[in-house]
């Protein structure tokens, strides 16, 4: 399930050690950006503006390729064991701008923009024999049981809220000591939510999968 | 399920790991000089797994068990066993030569 030559690490993922490294070193990072946009959200009294949007739009959109899994070119192989690839003929390709030259190179790691989709620029393609992106029965099982894993935290970790905004609606007296303002609390644990649905089962592979073996032993 | 520990019974008999089931894939693969990768590639998964399953931290599917025994040429039987393999020097020797089980 790991990827033996991720796209944004320069370092070899051949070793358990180093990966558990790059676990600690990226929840870190996540930690802090998040504990940063709450400060703000508290400092602000809990008023938003049109920038706190440009985090949970990093979240969702460029933090979970790092790692991989959703999205082709981490370190865990992608989940769905699908590669994109343009069009084999892109001169038979109706597309809006009825271009007929080749836009982007012959393979790509990266999947297209939506809007590329869309257009029909590219088209997905099952893996196939590339080891590099397809997964085997067994790494198949490694990544639903990840998932089984990651899934049961993301349930503990949406109980809180629940739990919290019951007491506050019930006996809210009990729960004037939080510093924050409640939709800036309920707004942070859905965003933490939503980073733990999008990387948890990833950091679960990285921290479990046994260093790599030679190929010719 | 996914660390991987040899170890060595008092019997000399390697235990089978997580999965449960005794093989003799490492053996057939020195045997014939193959690659843990040339064996993945014909049956296609990852030379990984082949560690995986030479250890026994990971039972094959039916497919996969029978595919590996395809390639060898053998039955599934006998590759792959819920009971510890007797060693082929006593198969081919019997007990006289003093191996023991």
């Amino acid at each position: 399930m790991i990827a033996e030559s991720p796209k944004y690490f320069w370092f070899s993922t051949v070793r358990r050690r180093t990966r558990r490294l790059v676990v600690v070193v990226y929840w870190t990072f996540v930690l802090g950006l998040f504990g940063v946009y709450q400060w703000a959200l508290v400092y602000r009294a809990g008023h938003f503006g049109s920038n706190d949007l440009l985090l949970p739009l990093y979240v969702v959109i460029f933090l979970p390729a790092y790692l991989g899994g959703v999205r082709a070119g981490g370190i865990v192989k992608p989940f769905n064991g699908v590669h994109w690839v343009p069009l084999p003929d892109r001169h038979q390709t109706q597309t809006l701008f009825g271009s007929s030259r080749p836009l982007l190179g012959k393979q790509y790691e990266q999947p297209p923009s939506l809007l590329a989709l869309k257009l029909r620029v590219y088209q997905p393609v099952p893996a196939g024999d590339d080891s590099v992106w397809r997964s085997d029965e067994r790494e198949l099982h490694q990544r639903d049981h990840a998932h089984y894993l990651a899934f049961q935290a993301v349930g503990v970790v949406i109980c809180v809220p629940m739990l919290i905004a019951s007491m506050r609606l019930i006996r809210p007296s009990l729960m004037s000591w939080i510093p924050m303002p409640p939709d800036a609390m309920y707004y942070g644990l859905t965003l933490v939510t939503i980073i733990l649905f999008l990387t948890l089962p990833q950091a679960i592979l990285l921290w479990t999968e046994p260093d790599m073996e030679d190929v010719q032993p | 399920m996914l660390t991987q520990h040899i170890n060595v019974t008092d019997n000399g008999i390697q235990p089978p790991g997580e999965s449960g089931l005794y093989n003799r894939i490492a053996v057939l693969r020195a045997e014939r000089g193959i690659s843990r990768q040339s064996l993945a590639d014909a049956v296609g998964v990852n030379y990984q797994t082949i560690g995986f399953l030479e250890r026994g931290d990971y039972g094959p599917s039916l497919k996969l068990a029978f595919q590996i025994g395809e390639y060898f040429g053998l039955p599934v039987e006998a590759i792959f066993s819920t009971k510890p393999f007797v060693p082929l020097s006593q198969q081919v020797y019997g007990a006289s030569t003093g191996a023991t089980r």
